[in-house]
C-alpha cells in the first residue's frame, strides 16, 4: 500500500523541482527593472521561490505526517489498471491515430475485465471510434489524428 | 435601480428565443449527464464544449455553456441522492441526508427538497446578480492597473487565508498556476518564458487541458479506486409527492435563506459551492432544534441546506466574472476563458460595451433553472438508467473523451502528453489535499495579474509605493494581507476547531 507520508512527499518533490526549474528558467528572461519597466523573468521568479519555498515547508511537514494508508493494495491495483492502458492507448495515438487506438483501448480494457460476452465487448469497442469519427469528423469538422501507420498506407 | 430591471427586461428579449430555449436544453441535458458521471464534471465538461462554441455567437454560446453549468449542479444532486455517489465534488454534502431518504422510500421527496432548495439557491444568486452587478462594474470602472492587481490580490489571498486547505499547499497551487500562465512568449517584452527547450510550448499551455487533466483524469484515477456499486433505491418519481414537497419548502424558509447567503458570499469570494455546500450543511447541523431527528438521517434541512448553498454559490460565481473579471469558481473560470477567446474582455467594461451580452446572460439564468428544474425531474429515470452500466465500460469512455477533448484545443500531440500529466498531478493533489480550483484560476487570470502589476509598476516608476498611493488600493492591499494573516491568527487563538470533511474535498 502507499502511505499518506509517501504521497505528500512525492509531490511535495515534484512542485519543488517545478519551482526550482522555474527560478532557473525566469534568470534567463532577466529579473529586475530593465528599459520596458519590470523585466520578464520577474515575476516567474517571485511565483517560481513560492512554489519552491513552500514546498520546502511541505515536504517537511508531510514526512512528519502520522503513517496511515492512503491507497490500499486493492485500490492502487484498480488504479493502474486504468491509469497503465490510458498511458500505453496515448503512446500509441502517434502512429496508430485516435481512432484505432481508441478501438484497442477500449477493446483491452474492457476485454480484460472478462464480466461481458465478447460480442458486446467489440460492439462498445467498434462504437467508441465510430461515434468519435461521426461527431467530430463529420459533426465539427475536426481531424482527429489518423496515425502515421495509416497515412503511410493512404488512410 | 430602474435602469437594471429595463436592462434585464431587455435581456429576457433576447434570451427568450427558440433558438436560445432550445440550447439551454442541450445545455441542461449535456450538464446533468456530465453531473451524473462519476469523473466527468462541471469544469471539464464545460472545457470539452468550449472548442465547439468558436464559430458561434457570444451570447448564445455563454447560454449554453451556462446552461451547462446549471444542469451539472442538479446533476450531482441525482447520484448523490439516488445511489450515494457524488457525481459532482459539491454535491457530496447531499449525500448526507439526501441518500438516507431515498433509501428510506421517499425518492421523490428527497430529489424534490434537492432541486426545489437547489432552485431557491440559483434565483437568489441570479438575483443578486441582478441587483448589485451592473453597480460593482461601475464602480470596477474607475480602476487602473494598481487597484486591478489589489483586487487581484485580495481574490487570491482569500483563497489562501479561508479555502479551508493548508495554505501552503493552496500556495503552491496558485503559485504553479501562475508560472504555467507565464510560459510561452511574454506579451510586454516579446521574450520566450518558461518554455525549458521545448519548442511547441511557445504557445503557451492551455487552460482547458490543464482543466482535462486536473479534473477529469484525477477525478477517474479517483473514481476507480473503490469499486462503485450501484444500487439505486427506485428512480420512479411520484409527482403528486414532488409537488406537496415543493409546496411545503418554506417552511425550511429561514435554513433556506441562510444557506442561499452562505452560498452567496463563498460564490463571490472564490470559495467555491464545494466550500459553501459544507460549510452550509454544517451550519445547518449546528442550529437544529434539540430533541429532533439527528442529521444524517434524512432529514429534509440536511438536503435543504448543501444544495441552496450549492447552487447560490455557483451561480453568484458569475458575479465577480462579469464586473471584475474574477472568476469565483474553476467552472467560471472556464467559461471567463471562453470569453476571451471570443473576442470579450471580461471585467467592468463588458456592462457598457456588451449590454447584449450581459443581459442575455443575466436574464438566461432566470429561465435556465427553471428549463433544469423541470428537465432534471423528467430525465431523473434515464439518468438513473445510465449509472447503471458498469463503471469499467464508463472509466475508459470518459477516459477517450477527455483526451480527444485535449487534442482538439489546438490539434496538437503534445496537449494529449501535457493533459495526462496533469491528470498525474490532478489524483496527487486530491489525495494530498491541495486544492485544484486557485490553479486554474491563476492560469486563466494569471496574465492579467501579471499586466496589472507591471503596468502598475511602469506608472510608478518602479516603487512598490502605488499599492498605498490611494485610500482604495490600500484598503483593497491591506483586506488582502488580512484574508492572509487574520485566519492563522485564529487558528493560534482556538487551535483545532474541526471543520469536519472540507478538507479533503475542496474544489
Amino acid at each position: 500500500m502507499i502511505s499518506q507520508r509517501l504521497i505528500e512527499v512525492t509531490t511535495a518533490a515534484l512542485t519543488g523541482l517545478f519551482g526550482v526549474a522555474v527560478v532557473v528558467s525566469s534568470i534567463d528572461n532577466g529579473i529586475g527593472w530593465g528599459e520596458k519597466g519590470v523585466d520578464a523573468g520577474t515575476f516567474p521568479l517571485i511565483v517560481g521561490s513560492a512554489i519552491a519555498l513552500g514546498s520546502l515547508y511541505n515536504l517537511v511537514r508531510g514526512a512528519l505526517v502520522a503513517h496511515e494508508v492512503a491507497v490500499t493494495w486493492v485500490a492502487l491495483r484498480r488504479v493502474a489498471g486504468l491509469f497503465l492502458p490510458a498511458a500505453v492507448f496515448i503512446a500509441l495515438i502517434p502512429a496508430l491515430g485516435m481512432y484505432a487506438s481508441s478501438f484497442g483501448y477500449v477493446l483491452a480494457t474492457v476485454g480484460w475485465q472478462r464480466k461481458l460476452p465478447p460480442w458486446k465487448t467489440l460492439a462498445i469497442a467498434v462504437a467508441a471510434p465510430l461515434f468519435l469519427y461521426v461527431v467530430f469528423e463529420k459533426l465539427f469538422v475536426v481531424s482527429l489524428p489518423h496515425g502515421a501507420l495509416f497515412e503511410m498506407m493512404g488512410f | 435601480m430602474e435602469s437594471n430591471i429595463e436592462s434585464l427586461m431587455h435581456g429576457f428579449g433576447i434570451a427568450i428565443t427558440m433558438q436560445h430555449i432550445l440550447l439551454m436544453m442541450i445545455g441542461v441535458l449535456l450538464g446533468i449527464l456530465v453531473g451524473v458521471l462519476p469523473g466527468l464534471g462541471a469544469p471539464n465538461g464545460v472545457s470539452l464544449l468550449l472548442p465547439l462554441t468558436f464559430g458561434m455567437q457570444p451570447v448564445s454560446a455563454i447560454i449554453l455553456l451556462s446552461s451547462m453549468y446549471w444542469g451539472a449542479l442538479f446533476g450531482g444532486s441525482v447520484t448523490s441522492i439516488l445511489f450515494n455517489i457524488p457525481g459532482e465534488p459539491s454535491s457530496v454534502a447531499t449525500t448526507f441526508d439526501g441518500y438516507p431518504m431515498a433509501r428510506d422510500g421517499r425518492p421523490s421527496t428527497a430529489l424534490a427538497t434537492a432541486f426545489g432548495s437547489a432552485a431557491f439557491g440559483a434565483l437568489v444568486g441570479v438575483v443578486l446578480i441582478t441587483l448589485v452587478a451592473s453597480w460593482v462594474a461601475q464602480f470596477a470602472l474607475r480602476f487602473g492597473p494598481p487597484e486591478y492587481f489589489a483586487v487581484y490580490f485580495l481574490a487570491f489571498a482569500s483563497f489562501v487565508g479561508m479555502g479551508g486547505t493548508p495554505p501552503i499547499k493552496t500556495l503552491v497551487a496558485l503559485s504553479i498556476g501562475f508560472a504555467i500562465a507565464a510560459i510561452g512568449i511574454d506579451t510586454v517584452s516579446g521574450s520566450v518564458r518558461l518554455t525549458f527547450g521545448v519548442p511547441e510550448l511557445v504557445k503557451g499551455v492551455d487552460f482547458v487541458v490543464a482543466v482535462m487533466g486536473l479534473f477529469g483524469i484525477g477525478e477517474l484515477l479517483l473514481a476507480v479506486e473503490e469499486e462503485m456499486h450501484a444500487k439505486a433505491v427506485s428512480s420512479k418519481i411520484d409527482w403528486r409527492e414532488v409537488l406537496r414537497t415543493i409546496a411545503g419548502l418554506p417552511r425550511y424558509g429561514w435554513t433556506l435563506l441562510r444557506s442561499a447567503a452562505i452560498g452567496c458570499w463563498m460564490g463571490i469570494t472564490p470559495g467555491g459551492p464545494t466550500a459553501a455546500s459544507f460549510m452550509s450543511y454544517g451550519i445547518a447541523k449546528r442550529f437544529a432544534k434539540k430533541g429532533s431527528r439527528p442529521f444524517g438521517t434524512g432529514v429534509p434541512e440536511g438536503i435543504v441546506a448543501p444544495e441552496a448553498a450549492d447552487h447560490s454559490a455557483g451561480t453568484s460565481a458569475l458575479l465577480p466574472m462579469l464586473s471584475l473579471g474574477i472568476p469565483g469558481s474553476a467552472t467560471a473560470a472556464v467559461m471567463m476563458g471562453g470569453l476571451m477567446i471570443w473576442g470579450l474582455n471580461p471585467g467592468p467594461m463588458l456592462f457598457v460595451d456588451q449590454r447584449d451580452f450581459v443581459w442575455g446572460l443575466i436574464a438566461s439564468m432566470y429561465v435556465s433553472n427553471i428549463v433544469a428544474v423541470v428537465l432534471v425531474l423528467l430525465t431523473v429515470p434515464v439518468f438513473a438508467a445510465l449509472m447503471r452500466i458498469p463503471f469499467f465500460i464508463i472509466a475508459p469512455l470518459i477516459f477517450i473523451i477527455c483526451t480527444v477533448g485535449a487534442y482538439s484545443v489546438s490539434n496538437s500531440y503534445l496537449d494529449v502528453v501535457l493533459m495526462f500529466g496533469f491528470g498525474i498531478i490532478g489524483y496527487l493533489f486530491k489525495k494530498a489535499a491541495y486544492p485544484l480550483a486557485p490553479l486554474v484560476l491563476a492560469i486563466v487570470i494569471g496574465d492579467k495579474a501579471e499586466d496589472a502589476f507591471r503596468q502598475a509598476m511602469l506608472m510608478s516608476k518602479g516603487s512598490l509605493g502605488i499599492f498605498f498611493s490611494s485610500p482604495l488600493v490600500t484598503c483593497l492591499i491591506l483586506g488582502g494581507f488580512a484574508f492572509l494573516v487574520v485566519p492563522q491568527l485564529m487558528k493560534l487563538v482556538r487551535p483545532r476547531r474541526a471543520r469536519p470533511g472540507l478538507e479533503a474535498t475542496e474544489v
